[in-house]
């Protein structure tokens, strides 16, 4: 009679398998998606943009996490400006496994504030 | 038994990346006035330069580095990062750096392998 094999506890995975990878197009949906819902029709005040900041950088690593990819790390940071027509430039490079990790942005912006989020997600070996 | 690293290497050190962090944009902008055609080259060579420095560490670490410039105009500005990972090897470090014409914004995230 065949035993029956016990859960693995130990998976020596170098990379997830192709559905349980972290989705690019999928995350910049749920930050567009946050953005336009927190934003939409407010204005710059120096007092409480910082907190707007910090809930949408928040609410877009629950919602990440939500998609239930295992064994993966996020970070989201959320950049939030007052429009008077300076300019401005945000770049980024990273380090990692082209294979495993990604990341996704998206920006918003009204005639008084501009705001760029961007979501990374990194794979655990 | 292989040996498990230590945890001094395994951790994210703030303060070396500090450094390197503002090394890097003082090599790109240190007597530099806004210029919009080449402030997207400024945001990569600080960037590509922190990368550089940072991987020469050698540490078992994956790196975000995001960079963000913006003339000074009087305009209020603010960021904020929001991180799932493991808090005991993991890290980030922010500089703020600035000039006469502008604001100069670095955050490096270190995610250990």
């Amino acid at each position: 009679m065949a035993a029956k094999e016990p859960a693995p506890q130990k998976d020596y995975l170098i990379e997830p398998s192709f559905n349980a990878k972290f989705r690019s197009g999928r995350a910049q949906e749920i930050i567009t998606e946050v953005l336009k819902t927190k934003l939409t029709g407010v204005t710059y005040h120096a007092d409480n943009t910082s907190t707007w900041t910090r809930e949408i950088a928040d609410d877009i690593k629950l919602k990440l996490k939500e998609l239930d990819v295992e064994r993966y790390k996020f970070v989201v940071q959320v950049v939030i400006g007052e429009q008077r027509g300076e300019g401005v430039r945000m770049g980024c490079r990273c380090f990692w496994d082209p294979n495993t990790d990604s990341y996704a942005t998206a920006e918003f912006s009204n005639g008084s504030i501009f705001c760029v989020a961007a979501a990374f997600g990194v794979y655990l070996y | 038994m292989d040996d498990l690293q230590t945890s001094e290497e395994a951790a994210f050190v703030a303060e070396d990346v500090n450094n390197i962090i503002k090394e890097s944009i003082d090599s790109v902008l240190l007597n530099a006035t806004y210029n919009h055609n080449k402030v997207g080259q400024w945001t990569s060579m600080v960037v590509e330069q922190s990368m550089k420095r940072l991987t020469a560490l050698n540490k078992p670490f994956k790196y975000v580095v995001t960079c963000v410039i913006m003339q000074k105009n009087g305009a209020g500005l603010h960021t904020a990062s929001s991180c799932f990972w493991d808090n005991a090897t993991d890290g980030s470090r922010t500089v703020r750096w600035e000039n006469k014409t502008m604001y100069c914004i670095a955050t490096v995230f270190g995610l250990a392998i």
